[in-house]
Formats: C-alpha cells, structure tokens, sequence
C-alpha cells in the first residue's frame, strides 16, 4: 500500500474564476479513487492539472514522492500517469491496432526500438480489452463503446501505475456500461491505481474503494461511497433529494 | 519464396525496366540533352516533394516557408565555393545550416497549430527571402560583420551570385544527373525508413491528435522540430545541388513564393502523407510545368501563351484535388483500384448465375 499520489493544497485559475480551489487528496496505491460532483465542478481540470495539460496556479502534485506539478504532459505520461480523455480523442486515421502501438512504444519504460515488440505488446494490450478483432479496422470506424474502449487501451498500452479515466462509462448503454465496468476491475487486478472521474454514480459508487465529491472547485466531502451519498452536504450540492433515502435501503441507491 | 513469388508479377520488371531507362539517359543524346536535364530535375523535386513530406505529410504541419531552406543551401555552397572551398564539401554543411536555421525558426513557430503555422511560415520565408536581398547593404557598415564580404558582396542582392563554370560541362552535367539520382534514392529509403519507425509513428500521432499524443508519452515538440530540421536539411542539400547545377542564383528563384507553393503542391497533387505521392507529384509537376511553359493555344486570331497561366491553373487544380480527392493521385488511383475489383466481382458473379 501506501500513498501513490497527493495533491497539496491545488489550485488552478481561470483569470478570476477558481475551477480548482485548494483540493488536497491522496490516492493509495491499488486504489480505486472515483471523483464526483456536478458540471463545472471543476473535475476534469484536477485531472488536467495532474497530467500536466494545465499547469496548477499554486500547491504541488507529488506522485510516487516526486514533484510532477511543472512537467509537461509526456515526460508525466513516462512516469507512469496516464488518462483517457472525456471526448474521445483516437488518431482517427489510424489502425486500432497502430494507436495501440504509439502507447506502446512512447510510454513508461520502453526500451525496444523494434516496431514488432511493440505490435506484441499492443496485440497483449488488446486482448486485454477486448479489442482484438477490431484492430485491423481504421478508428473513424469505430463505434462509440469501441472507441471508449479504445481510449482506455491506448492509455493501457503505455504501461501506467496510475490511469486517469475520464468519464469512460459517460454515454453508454447499460450492457456496454457493465462490461466497461468489469474492464475496469480487470484493471484495478492487474496491479492498476485509477482514478475516475463519473457521473453514473451506478458506475461510479459500485467500484471506487473511496469517492471525493467537488463542487465549484471544493472539495466538500471524502470517503466510502456509503459515506458519502448519505452526506446531506453532497445530496444537497449533487445527488439531489431521490438519493436522501433511508439508510437502510442506500444500496438501492447505488444499483439504480 | 518470397522473392520467386515477387519476380513472377510484372511489378518489380517494370521497376527495373524504368530503372535502366533513367541510367541510361545521359548516354543516349536523344532531343540534346534536354530529355537528361528534365530528369534532373525530376529528381531534385521529387527529393523536394519528399522531404516536404516528412513534416507536411507525416507530421501535418504544414510549412509555406520551405523555400528558406533551399536558399539556403544554395547560397550556402554558392558563397562558400566563391571563398575556395572544394563544392562537394558544402554539400553537408548547407544541409546543416538549413537544418539549424530550421530549428531556430521552426522551434517558436511550431507551438503554434494548424493554419496559424502554415501562416507564420509564408511570413517567415518572406522574412527571409527580403533579408538576403538586402543583407549586403545591412552589414556594410558594421565593423563586426564587414569581414564577411568579399570585394563588397556576400549576397549579391537583388543581381544575385554567379559560379564559375568548368570546362568540361558536358561531363559535369552527366555527374550531377547521376548524383540527383542517388540523392532521390536516399530520399525515397529516408520517407520509407520514417514512415516504418518509431519517429514516424511519433509523427502520425501527432498529425491525427498532437494532445492525444502528448498524453500518452510523445514529445511533441521535440519530435516536430526533429521532423522539420530533417526536411530542412534534405531540401538544403538540393539546394546546393541545384546551385551548383545552374551556376547562377537570386533570392527571387531560391528563396521566392512560388519555391515554397511548389514543395506544397507536389506532395498534395501525388498523395500527402504516403510515399509514393509525393514521387508521383513531383513527376506530374515537372511534366506539366514543361509542357505549359512551351505551349501557346491559336484558335485563328485568337493566341494564348499558357506560360502566363500556369500559376492560374495549378490553382485550380490544388482546387480540385483538395475538394475531391484529398489523396491526390495515390487516392484515385486506391479508388480506381477499388472500383475495379468491385466491376470484376460483378462480372463473376453474373457468369456463376
């Protein structure tokens, strides 16, 4: 165990407006840390301050004890942080298959300059999710739950300790909700610490080890997420009033 | 097995075949040599056409300013030869220089994206074009840089600079011909290698999503400036080729707009981003830009010299391409492949029923 990244005392500014305002977290290692709150909570910009596509206005971002706040985004990405992205973002007039491969090649410790290492290590990554029979097929081509699933492996494919996911859940119908899902605790078996940022709270409250909620750039609550969807600050900010039921039937809560 | 099976297709004999042909040009003196200086040429501009493409094509940033390196190179071999330095030696070192003067423009410009760097580079390359052609009159007076000139010129200016010609030009000729031959084919193994490695896999990622690529481990910056000082410094030899080829140079040839618009159209005519585009619309550049600057149309009293034109119709036909096969000769030539399997299954299909 032990503590794989903590943020500080974060914050990022938008000219006047604090999207993140003095968020302090520590994420354990072989966690699964879920992130909630409503739109514009400021979510997606925690995760941008701690890939390094925003750089955060004050407090550090320290993971495995090493200061990553001013590196940029690769040189994080090599440490071993790595996120999918909200919109999808695939190189679309690539193979499944070579999207994969950049991640291979370019992630954490990769020394093979070999292009058929790689493919073997993206061919693996791919058989992991599932993506296998499509990796022929041009990413243009995919629908959306593939290409969500592509995401994932992509980021998967570089070898992180600790994967940032960004709504990857967002969109989907219940099937595909569940097998992303279950994608998802593969993940956490394999050895994986992740971080997930959800708005299907089935998603989001069936998985996570520990939830913190945001809410315009503060945290306002921390812990199980039995605690934290029966916080009345959260059920008033967040959740709202369906969610306020009796303690004794919160679990249907969660498989709603 | 592999090789047996190969040498039964008609591909690899037409290859050689042609390979053959271009060998054999400079010893054949069919229309006087004019057929061996097309050739020439050819090759300089599909060496051009493929090194524009490593960054334009592979890497998608796509530079208007690519003219600033050819220049480069030529005036590079043209001043250095002038102060005694044996030709071939400036060869490299106007590749380098290219290559660094690349890195300083290119490492402020390409932070930026998209259009907004295709921009900065027609200002740079004009920049550029405009500090050659007075660059004479700036350090006249500086008692640092005065020691640059010789007998008064560096540039030349506007009058531009002249080489010496040899004595035996007949035979100078045919060793430039052959040395643009090896030229492209070194061009050609460097798209390929690119195409085929990690670099180029870097560059992909950058050309289809340069944030997505960020994030998953590739420095982008560094792999961008890298793409553009080795096209840089590929178009920088043939400039000193081209320079040493035609003993005399200006800024308005090397350095001009249109030098820049030609490495552009090339690659976007033949197939951006593959390999055998940028080949293919060299060859088609260079045929056509022959064939046009000759040419008058006479219906009667109506004549027409299509030289004044032929700016007008590339136009077009950037045009063209851009709104219907954005591919360029490699995509059509895909979809006629396509079109064609799909009228021979049919064909098939009608006699089995």
């Amino acid at each position: 165990m032990g503590v794989l990244i903590r943020g500080e005392d974060v914050c990022r500014y938008f000219g006047g407006l604090a999207a993140v305002n003095h968020v302090s977290f520590e994420v354990n290692r072989g966690e699964i840390f879920g992130l909630i709150g409503p739109n514009g909570a400021g979510k997606t910009t925690l995760f941008r301050c701690i890939t390094g596509v925003y750089q955060a206005t004050s407090g550090r971002i320290l993971f495995n004890e090493k200061d990553i706040t001013r590196l940029m985004p690769h040189r994080i990405c090599v440490m071993g942080v790595t996120n999918t992205h909200q919109v999808v973002k695939p190189f679309m007039d690539m193979t499944v298959l070579d999207n994969v491969r950049v991640g291979a090649f370019f992630g954490r410790g990769w020394v093979s300059k070999e292009v058929k290492d790689a493919t073997k290590e993206a061919m693996r990554v791919l058989e992991f999710t599932g993506l296998a029979p499509r990796a022929g097929s041009l990413a243009r081509n995919l629908t959306l739950p593939d290409r969500k699933r592509l995401e994932v492996a992509r980021a998967l494919a570089t070898r992180p300790e600790l994967l940032l996911l960004d709504e990857v859940v967002a969109g989907l119908n219940p099937t595909e909700t569940d097998m992303m899902i279950a994608l998802i605790r593969r993940l956490r078996e394999s050895g994986i610490t992740i971080i997930m940022v959800e708005h299907v709270m089935r998603a989001v409250l069936g998985v996570s080890d520990r939830v913190m909620v945001l809410s315009f750039g503060e945290k306002i609550a921390e812990g199980t997420p039995k605690e934290v969807y029966t916080d009345p600050e959260v059920i008033e900010a967040y959740l709202g009033k369906s969610y306020a039921a009796p303690q004794d039937q919160g679990n249907s809560a969660i498989n709603r | 097995m592999q090789v047996k099976q190969a040498l039964r297709s008609w591909k690899p004999w037409v290859g050689l075949a042609f390979l053959v042909f271009l060998l054999w040009v400079p010893a054949s003196e069919i229309a006087g040599g004019y057929l061996q200086t097309l050739c020439f040429l050819t090759f300089l501009y599909v060496t051009l056409s493929t090194a524009w493409n490593i960054l334009g094509g592979y890497a998608g940033q796509t530079s208007f300013g690519h003219a600033t390196f050819y220049g480069l190179g030529a005036y590079t071999t043209t001043i250095l030869v002038l102060r005694g330095v044996p030709p071939l030696m400036t060869m490299p070192l106007a590749g380098i220089i290219a290559a660094l003067y690349a890195l300083m423009w290119g490492y402020p410009c390409l932070r930026l994206r998209g259009q907004y760097f295709a921009i900065a580079t027609i200002g740079v390359g004009e920049a550029t074009r405009l500090l050659m052609l007075n660059l004479d009159d700036l350090i006249k007076d500086s008692e640092l840089l005065k020691g640059f000139l010789q007998e008064g010129v560096l540039t030349g200016g506007a009058t531009g600079l002249m080489l010496p010609t040899p004595e035996d030009i007949k035979s100078y000729a045919v060793g430039f011909y052959y040395g643009a031959m090896g030229l492209m084919f070194a061009a050609l193994l460097i798209s390929w290698w690119v195409k085929n490695s990690k670099f180029g896999l870097g560059l992909f990622a950058i050309n289809m999503d340069i944030d997505a690529a960020e994030t998953i481990g590739v420095n982008t910056v560094y792999y961008k400036n890298l793409a553009l000082m080795l096209s840089a410094f590929m178009v920088g030899i043939c400039g000193s080729v081209y320079a040493q080829y035609m003993f005399y140079i200006d800024p308005q040839t090397v350095f001009g707009f249109p030098m820049s618009i030609a490495m552009v159209l090339m690659p976007t005519i033949g197939g951006i981003g593959t390999l055998a585009g940028p080949v293919l619309g060299a060859v088609v550049y260079i045929v056509v830009q022959d064939r046009i600057l000759t040419a008058n149309l006479e219906w009667g009293a109506f004549k027409l010299s299509l030289s004044s034109l032929h700016l007008l119709l590339y136009g077009g036909l950037l045009v063209l391409i851009i709104l219907f096969e954005p591919k360029g000769i490699t995509g059509l030539q895909r979809r006629l492949a396509r079109w064609w399997k799909k009228a021979g299954t049919r064909v098939t299909e009608k006699r089995t029923a």
